[in-house]
């Protein structure tokens, strides 16, 4: 593996090992402790809902259904842009969400509502950071 | 035997707008005044590697104050009777800065800010560049838009760590950890609602694009951005310096908070750069130490690639 990181498939399986590793991480449970709610990882056409209650993946599901009640926002973007972000070392525009999403540069779109995005970012941040370890 | 740094710390009173801002500032050196300014929302901290580095002092009086609002310096006594949240504006950012300097009675300071103390060298070198002997524009460009936005001062999110992880991926991620953090540490510091009001300044009212090319070039600006910088990228800086007579721009790997993610870094970037304006002034106004030896940034740029994937077919769904 290059020290940028190695090719990433993004199919479920490798989103329940990055679950995994959100749920066996050692800060979450004090940085992520009011972290409660439902977002999706959208990645190219497909929707992944995940459920956090306090900072934990309780549950990950592949695309949406009417039973989950929706979700309260979603990161969308390509998996060209996501395998960036989850390169070891990411490159300039793409080593951060909130980077992603700016308006100069739109590689990652925040939908819905941007209320518990905000209240939730350094948890979420840190969250996400650990796609790099997948 | 106690160990202290070398910097000292003072008050100093500064008449600016009708108002007088009892005004924070730590120094260290001696020489030519380099007057630091801080990024928006932070403080002078940002520069106390500089501040304690004997290279800086050797040639260099450093001098990094607290803005009004910012750090130990207060706000306006009558700051809670305001009908409108704090904004900086252009004109009293540049008016400040001259106050301050003039207050200190520095003679032909060298200003170097970063962020918005970046893009306020624009506005100082096309409105006051007598006063000054040369700019140093980190991370810095001539229009910033995308920063001014309600989610960094409002009551149901938590501002000092929405600012500070805001900024955070502004920095390179492979400036050292403890750098980061700190500088982390140092948004998180900010009063309510000032880091949002400094960016009212970086990104509404600091348009400069009809203005750049206007500076006559007296004065030399160097510009210098880090490839991880988001909000100021290398192409914004170097459109910016195109424009800009007697200009140069540097490219360096690292963020949009050189100063403090990553000092030793920033040192080999800035070295040459300070031996350029060394041999602008007047001998009589540095030490017989020579400061700053030659110094690169070895460094560039990684490439990187993309990672296509198959769509998924039907619904799973993994508890966990």
């Amino acid at each position: 593996m290059s020290r940028m990181g190695s090719r990433k498939s993004f199919d479920l399986e490798w989103v329940e090992r990055w679950a995994r590793l959100v749920n066996e991480d050692r800060r979450l449970p004090v940085i992520g402790r009011f972290f409660d709610g439902r977002f999706v990882l959208g990645i190219d056409d497909t929707d992944f809902l995940i459920a956090v209650n306090q900072g934990k993946v309780q549950r990950i599901a592949e695309s949406l259904a009417p039973n989950d009640f929706g979700f309260e926002f979603a990161l969308r973007a390509t998996s060209a842009t996501w395998g960036k972000f989850a390169q070891q070392i990411p490159p300039p525009m793409f080593n951060d969400i909130w980077a992603m999403a700016h308006p100069l540069h739109r590689h990652l779109r925040i939908d819905g509502n941007a209320m518990p995005f905000w209240q939730n970012l350094q948890a979420l941040t840190h969250m996400l950071s650990l796609m790099r370890k997948v | 035997m106690n160990q202290h740094d070398p910097i000292v710390g003072r008050y100093v009173y500064v008449q600016c707008g009708g108002k007088t801002y009892r005004t924070f500032y730590e120094e260290h050196g001696e020489g030519i005044p380099l007057v630091c300014l801080h990024t928006a929302g932070t403080d002078g901290r940002q520069y106390r590697h500089q501040l304690c580095d004997p290279d800086f002092a050797a040639n260099f009086r450093v001098i990094a104050f607290d803005m009004p609002w910012h750090g130990k310096s207060l706000p306006p006594s009558d700051f809670y009777q305001m009908e409108d949240e704090y904004k900086l504006t252009t004109k009293f950012y540049a008016e400040f800065i001259v106050a301050f300097c003039h207050a200190l009675e520095l003679k032909k300071p060298v200003i170097m800010g970063q962020s918005m103390g970046g893009n306020i060298c624009l506005e100082l070198a096309l409105r006051y560049e007598s006063e000054f002997l040369a700019f140093i524009a980190l991370e810095a460009c001539d229009y910033s838009p995308g920063w001014w936005i309600d989610a960094l001062n409002h009551p149901h999110i938590h501002g000092n760590q929405v600012v500070a992880t805001a900024t955070f991926g502004l920095m390179s991620p492979e400036s050292p950890d403890d750098c980061r953090w700190e500088t982390w540490w140092l948004y998180a510091n900010g009063g309510p609602g000032v880091f949002k009001g400094d960016l009212y300044f970086y990104s509404v009212d600091s348009d400069f694009r009809e203005h750049t090319a206007k500076i006559s070039g007296r004065v030399p600006i160097y510009f210098l951005t880090g490839t991880y910088d988001f909000a100021c990228t290398p192409e914004m800086t170097e459109r910016t310096a195109e424009k800009v007579k007697n200009s140069e721009c540097i490219i360096f790997e690292g963020g949009h908070f050189p100063t403090s993610e990553d000092p030793a870094t920033f040192k080999k970037v800035i070295a040459p750069v300070l031996k350029k304006i060394l041999a602008l002034d007047h001998p009589d106004r540095r030490s017989a130490a020579t400061g700053f030896a030659t110094l690169n940034n070895g460094r560039t740029p990684q490439s990187v690639g993309s990672s296509p994937r198959n769509a998924p077919t039907g619904r799973r769904v993994i508890d966990l």
